[in-house]
């Protein structure tokens, strides 16, 4: 019975306390950001590794998912006439969801196992010990840029992907599919308000928040040498995903 | 891009998010640039079932405004609509709540009203609604039947029975106490009226007693036509002659007969009784006048009086038929040479007929405040002018007659003034260049009357107050 306990018990109380270090990291980054030395440097070296670097992959999936979107709705909305609408929710599910989640994803999948990667490595090669010894802090000088750079850039690459997300709509609708530009057009501002746009961006630098919260915390707790190295990877990467749909739902319900 | 900074690699990136954010934003327009706050407007509708904030007003489909706030006040949804600031909102603009699209969107139409109304205030109200027929609306109509006709049916119900019926019975029965009531003291309040109305009748009663003994004893030309036995004979004799024309007409003998009988003949009466109808009614647009004037003659110390009745079957057009009563009467002048004993006298007399009557009868033709008359004057041709003053309240006429050869003509210059509707005075000079002495200068008053007016009169005569 009581081994019973311990095998149900083992996983509940390893979620906990992995949450309780999660929130432990957040709290003393969040106690490093208003402690000097600021090394701007050093977050913009994160903001060009998150955000500028991820711009090509954000831009072609949201692009392809926008053209999707107009080619899957404009079959459903031409069964009772509202072919004009195709516009309108491409947009509306761009900037509302889509943009977001699926620039949050790839910027997971490119950046997020890139930190788990980066800190598990120097945590077992034994860097951040040398940086401590050096009075280094290494969540002031490795996971604060980190996560600023991705809550800074995550709004900023979603941006650029619902845009890219409406034009490759557009693309599809009016170019392929025949749909009046104009109305195309008209029913976008119609329907889409600014509120879903900006809601949109606070998704997605929540989900910077998680990305690189999930990945910062995964790579400095790195235990195994080079194979714990690659399990941190893949859990960092699962765990993000899987978060920023869990938040994506509540953060929706929240919201809208 | 490898000798970029990475400063500048993240600024540029920054900047074209920004500038895409920025680009969107402003096509969405709903924050944008938009500095014109524009003026709110309030509108109270029954329902505002399907209005959202921010929606869009439109006028003739263009975008002037948006919704910016539905609140409940008084069991009314209150609209307050935010107007942009060029567009000017009269007071008799309407209001209404459109529905757009298969998803049945809801908007706020306005109509703008006549160019002529004043300017609806910020802050002010627009206060003609109408609810569009959507199926909402639809449903509400068939509601509201539905309960009025089950209130009908519980008025009916209460009407018939129940206490309540009960009640309204009795305030019937209170209403007329009180009608007897105000009857009542209406005609103790008249009394000294009816007291007069009831000695007239009584009055008038007897005359009507008196001509009748009269005709009775067989006095006076109708009593002696009704006791005369012949006169009875001779009645008699009509009266079965009629029998048997009426007959004749019956039996349809006789061409009247023929007539009367014939189906033909009744259509044709018919129609012709609707003509005549249609006749009536354009009479209506007739005007008849009775007017009595007195004229006072400070030479011969006389009243000259005029009866005259006027038709008036246009406003520039009017006939005028009259009675002078004229006390310088007609005179005439005889020499009368008698030889008695190879004497020759002469004797001249000069006979006067005093009250003659005289009768006048004229055609009258009026252009714009001048009017011209011409026909028989006293029973003599002539013509004459009349010039309207003071909204023809004033009246200055210039009669020409009596054109004998033997003396001058007779003219007449007289001035009518009307101070009140129906009462004139008169004032003028006769016959000013008489050679007879005849002429005089006069002062008099009339009575003018519309004929309806008479009626008006007699009938309320004995209510006034």
């Amino acid at each position: 019975m009581i081994r019973f306990l311990e095998f149900a018990g083992r996983p509940l109380v390893f979620f906990v306390e992995e949450c309780g270090r999660i929130m432990l990291l957040l709290l003393s980054t969040i106690s490093w950001m208003f402690r000097p030395p600021f090394r701007i440097r050093v977050i913009f070296k994160q903001m060009e590794f998150v955000g500028v670097n991820s711009v090509i992959v954000v831009m072609i999936t949201g692009a392809f998912t926008g053209m999707v979107l107009a080619l899957q709705t404009y079959h459903g909305f031409r069964m009772f006439g509202g072919e004009s609408l195709v516009g309108s929710t491409v947009a509306l599910s761009m900037t509302r969801e889509l943009g977001p989640v699926f620039t949050a994803l790839m910027v997971t999948g490119r950046v997020g196992s890139a930190m788990a990667a980066e800190l598990g490595t120097m945590k077992v090669t034994e860097q951040i010990d040398a940086l401590n010894t050096m009075s280094v802090n290494p969540i002031q000088y490795l996971v604060m840029p980190r996560i600023i750079a991705a809550i800074l850039m995550l709004p900023v690459l979603t941006i650029i992907s619902d845009f890219v997300g409406i034009v490759g709509g557009y693309f599809v609708g009016v170019n392929l599919l025949k749909i009046n530009s104009g109305i195309f057009i008209a029913k976008i501002i119609d329907i889409v308000d600014l509120e879903d746009i900006f809601n949109g961006l606070i998704k997605a630098a929540f989900f910077g928040l998680i990305l690189s919260l999930i990945g910062c915390y995964k790579g400095i707790s790195t235990i195994g040498g080079a194979e714990g190295v690659g399990r941190a990877t893949t859990q960092s990467v699962v765990l993000s995903s899987v978060l920023i749909f869990i938040s994506d739902y509540f953060l929706t319900a929240v919201m809208f | 891009m490898s000798n970029l900074s990475i400063e500048a690699k993240v600024g540029v990136f920054v900047v074209i998010g920004i500038i895409i954010l920025g680009y969107m934003s402003m096509r969405l327009g709903k924050l944008g640039f938009k500095m014109d706050k524009g003026y709110e407007v309030k509108v109270y509708f029954d329902s505002a079932s399907g209005l959202e904030e921010d929606v869009s007003v439109e006028i003739a489909g263009v975008e002037v405004g948006r919704v910016s706030k539905v609140l409940l006040e008084d069991g009314k949804a209150l609209v307050i609509l935010r107007i942009d600031s060029n567009v000017k909102l009269r007071k008799d603009v309407k209001a209404s709540i459109g529905t757009r699209g298969i998803l049945g969107d809801k908007y706020v139409v306005l109509v703008q009203g006549s160019s002529a109304a004043p300017l609806i205030e910020p802050g002010g109200r627009i206060v003609s609604t109408t609810t569009a027929t959507d199926l909402d609306s639809l449903m509400n109509v068939l509601g509201e039947v539905a309960k009025n006709i089950s209130t009908l049916t519980r008025s009916f119900a209460n009407v018939m029975g129940g206490e309540k019926g009960e009640a309204s019975l009795r305030s019937i029965v209170d209403s007329m106490q009180a009608v007897a009531e105000t009857l009542n003291r209406t005609v103790q309040e008249n009394n000294e009226e009816l007291v007069k109305i009831i000695a007239n009748l009584s009055e008038f009663s007897a005359t009507i007693n008196e001509i009748s003994s009269k005709i009775n004893k067989g006095e006076g030309s109708i009593g002696k036509l009704i006791n005369e036995e012949d006169t009875v004979e001779k009645l008699n004799g009509t009266l079965a002659s009629l029998k048997e024309i009426t007959e004749k007409i019956n039996r349809g003998e006789g061409s009247i007969g023929k007539l009367l009988n014939d189906e033909e003949t009744v259509e044709t009466l018919n129609s012709t009784l609707t003509s005549i109808n249609d006749y009536m009614q354009k009479q209506e647009s007739f005007r008849t006048y009775l007017d009595y004037r007195g004229e006072y003659l400070f030479d011969s110390n006389d009243v000259k009086s005029y009866l005259s009745l006027r038709i008036q079957p246009r406003e520039d057009k009017y006939y005028l038929l009259q009675v002078v009563d004229d006390p310088g009467g007609v005179e005439s002048v005889t020499d009368i040479t008698t030889t008695t004993n190879g004497v020759t006298t002469t004797e001249h007399i000069e006979k006067k007929e005093k009250n003659e009557i005289k009768f006048s009868a004229q055609i009258a033709k009026r252009y714009y405040d001048l009017g011209l008359r011409g026909g028989i004057f006293e029973s003599t041709g002539g013509f004459a002018f009349d010039y309207y003053l003071l909204k023809d309240r004033l009246t200055l006429s210039m009669e020409a007659f009596d054109f004998d050869s033997d003396s001058n003509a007779h003219l007449k210059f007289k001035a009518d003034f009307t101070p009140f509707k129906h009462l004139y005075i008169t004032s003028g000079f006769d016959d000013f260049i008489s050679d007879e002495g005849n002429e005089s200068f006069f002062i008099g008053a009339g009575i003018n009357f519309l004929d309806e007016d008479i009626t008006t009169i007699l009938s309320d005569l004995p209510f006034y107050k």
